[in-house]
């Protein structure tokens, strides 16, 4: 039996970043549990983007400090690869009066909090991103300080810094049942012999509600499969990341020159099915040959898909369960995990260790759902 | 959506034996192929085949692939897509294929994947440099374009693709400075290599190739020994004037649609690399999913065509359309087992001991 001071069950983005922030703290033995390799999940699987628009206040706190982090992040973990962070902005695009509207306020929300964000014309749309053909597009808001970031290297950088401080990163191990001893002990069993640790972090992403249910906790999420595809690269030609949640399509041109696009499709299976269809493909083709007709010859390199693992008002669900003493979840992301977690991974290290956030997540706690006190994300894809 | 009982990706001889097969039972049949014209390698085999008169002994590969094709063309049942290329196969079985600059999903109850094998590359300074070829793209250039690929030319692999291309080479015109070989042996046919030591062109086992030279293409090629554990040996070093270097170090089987679909795979180094596993039958893990020719496992394109016309009986017998499947399996085993038969075949039964397995389904 090993021992350990913590256990994070889940090496994407999440657990790899609070391992560090743990380690930074002095805490001695940090496990990070991989079923698969760091960053397989949904991390390794999504879009890439970073950004600071949001439509409710807890979100925009928690995007502006991630952002903050992000650009000095190499140098805070001595990562020598880089981590593909690029400001290059993101693109609202509205196509209707009462979207235009719902925007200017997420806008006065997010000035008010000192994210740059603006509302820009169809002319200024031109201007930032020449290739847009903004018919039918009533206006947008666009924040240059958004953009994006590389999931690999960053996942990576968060992991390699855990380590140097003596966490232990145990890939290819996967859970297979916890039991909580009478002395407030988790007993872990994995495919790598069994370990032990009075505190558990769940950041399972996808999985975070199976693995709650091993301790017998409820969590109120459910996952959902979302595609994306990745095409060739070309000359760049676009800057930010264009979102049309009117067509529900995210389309961005990578450091490297290729397109990343994805379409949140309703008719997607809930569940872990990370399968992928060609009804995607035309699906895609279709809607961002009429957004940037210009990239209609590109191809299709690659196509996955990745799982949201969604709450009911869409927004991460953080902290402790009370009904397990020394278990906490990071997880319900709905799909911006990913962004999020330079900020949220630090404040759940404090929240871990007893210490006060400096970036409040008492919002995204579980209690919610008892009392009622859902907020709905409306700009999400 | 366009809707056949089977597709098959590949038309070279693998691909199209399995066409012709199926279609011999009634089975409506569509070849997805991205070469311009049928028969894959084949159309660059200039040399007669060997074994036996079903599997066209003794006729040039050119030939064969010309045989093929006509009988493709008075098929009725099968249609034939030039120019096309097999994207992806999804859960709800379409292909997805491109083909005239456009997607075009393909559904079918069948699938047989023949998409060949592609040659090996070595690592050595200098091997970025023109003038540095795969034995088939020599063979390419020299049979079917007409266009030799320089004037003198180290040939590295003395198997019996490395043994064809310098005698075609001589053949053409072009002078061969010498074939090395990092194994001890040669492993090619003895009576390839006889015809290139009569023409005095030197094959030297344990060696291999150590640097490529040259500003805009290769000009020169540095040639060592290698001990028995394949480090090259210091001061054996041999100078060629050569402004081609030619490899012939062997071929993977292309995969990459069968991992896509999620056969299941296994690396099997006698057969070339990952190959798929499957039944006696030619059935993968998936059960509509069989696999023919090189891409099952390299071996050459006399078992290319059997694994071919076996798989397309075997798609036929599973889409209810094979009544006669047992005495055309057993016609069809019996060849391969001759083909197979003796030393030679030694290292492709071994790696055949392995992959083939009741794992996969059952027709």
């Amino acid at each position: 039996m090993t021992r350990a001071d913590v256990i994070i069950v889940g090496g994407g983005i999440m657990g790899c970043s609070i391992a560090y922030h743990l380690a930074r703290r002095g805490m001695r033995r940090v496990v990070v549990l991989e079923r698969s390799h760091i960053a397989s999940g949904a991390t390794g699987r999504c879009g890439a983007g970073v950004r600071m628009q949001w439509g409710t206040k807890p979100n925009c706190l928690v995007m502006k400090e991630s952002i903050r982090i992000l650009e000095g992040l190499e140098q805070e973990l001595s990562y020598p690869h880089g981590i593909g962070f690029k400001q290059k902005g993101y693109l609202f695009l509205a196509h209707s009066k009462a979207q235009l509207i719902q925007f200017q306020k997420n806008v006065q929300l997010q000035n008010s909090l000192g994210i740059p964000s603006e509302i820009v014309s169809p002319k200024d749309m031109k201007r930032i991103a020449p290739l847009l053909d903004t018919t039918g597009v009533v206006g947008g808001s666009y924040c240059s300080k958004d953009g994006h970031c590389d999931p690999f290297h960053t996942t990576r950088a968060y992991a390699l810094a855990a380590t140097r401080l003596g966490a232990t990163l145990l890939q290819y191990t996967e859970l297979q049942s916890v039991t909580k001893s009478a002395e407030g002990t988790f007993k872990l069993t994995t495919s790598a012999g069994e370990i032990e640790a009075p505190v558990l972090v769940n950041a399972a992403g996808a999985w975070s509600g199976y693995v709650a249910s091993m301790l017998g906790v409820n969590l109120p999420v459910y996952s959902e499969r979302h595609q994306i595809l990745v095409t060739e690269q070309v000359e760049r030609v676009l800057d930010p990341m264009i979102i049309s949640l009117h067509e529900g399509l995210y389309c961005q041109q990578t450091p490297d020159g290729s397109f990343i696009m994805g379409l949140g499709d309703p008719n997607e299976p809930k569940g872990l099915d990370q399968g992928h269809s060609w009804q995607f493909l035309f699906a895609v083709s279709k809607k961002i040959s009429r957004l940037l007709p210009d990239i209609t010859g590109v191809r299709i390199l690659r196509q996955w898909s990745g799982l949201y693992n969604m709450s009911p008002d869409r927004q991460a669900v953080l902290g402790a369960v009370d009904d397990v003493p020394g278990l906490y979840v990071a997880c319900g992301f709905s799909g911006h995990g990913f962004m999020m977690a330079p900020a949220v991974s630090e404040s759940m290290a404090d929240i871990i260790l007893g210490n006060t956030p400096r970036v409040a997540i008492d919002v995204y706690g579980l209690d919610r759902f008892k009392n009622g006190n859902l907020f709905y994300e409306p700009a999400v894809v | 959506m366009f809707r056949t009982e089977l597709a098959v990706v590949g038309a070279g001889p693998a691909g199209l034996s399995a066409a012709l097969a199926a279609s011999e039972c009634g089975v409506d049949t569509l070849i997805v192929d991205n070469g311009s014209t049928p028969g894959g390698q084949l159309v660059k085999q200039t040399h007669k085949f060997f074994g036996s008169k079903a599997e066209h002994a003794g006729t040039r590969g050119i030939h064969i692939a010309r045989l093929l094709a006509g009988e493709l063309q008075r098929s009725p049942q099968v249609e034939y897509w030039s120019e096309s290329t097999a994207l992806g196969y999804y859960e709800d079985q379409v292909l997805l294929v491109e083909r005239e600059g456009r997607a075009h999903a393909v559904h079918c109850d069948a699938l047989v994947v023949a998409t060949g094998a592609a040659e090996r590359h070595m690592v050595f300074p200098g091997n970025d440099l023109p003038g540095v070829y795969g034995a088939g793209a020599v063979q390419t250039l020299m049979n079917v374009h007409g266009v030799k690929p320089g004037e003198r030319v180290l040939i590295v692999g003395a198997g019996n693709i490395g043994l064809i291309v310098s005698y075609q080479l001589l053949q053409a015109g072009v002078r061969v400075a010498a074939v090395v070989e990092a194994s001890r042996y040669i492993g090619g046919y003895a009576v390839h290599a006889s015809k290139l030591r009569r023409l005095s062109v030197p094959i030297l086992t344990s060696h291999t190739v150590k640097e490529a030279h040259g500003h805009e293409q290769v000009e020169r090629a540095t040639v060592w020994q290698i001990d028995e554990t394949f480090t090259g040996v210091p001061g054996t070093e041999i100078e060629f004037e050569v402004d081609v270097i030619c490899l012939a170090v062997g071929l993977s089987p292309v995969t990459d649609l069968l991992c896509q679909i999620g056969c299941k795979m296994k690396y099997v180094p006698e057969l070339g690399g990952y190959v798929p596993i499957r039944n006696e039958n030619m059935q993968t893990t998936r059960s509509e999913v069989f696999v023919a020719g090189d891409a099952s496992g390299v071996e050459e394109g006399s078992s290319a065509m059997l694994t071919g016309r076996l798989a397309g009986y075997a798609a036929a017998a599973y889409l209810g359309k094979c009544p006669d499947f047992q005495n055309k399996r057993a016609e069809c085993q019996r060849a391969l087992d001759a083909l197979r038969a003796g030393p030679s075949g030694q290292k492709v039964r071994a790696g055949l001991s392995v992959v083939v397995s009741m794992e996969a389904g059952t027709c």
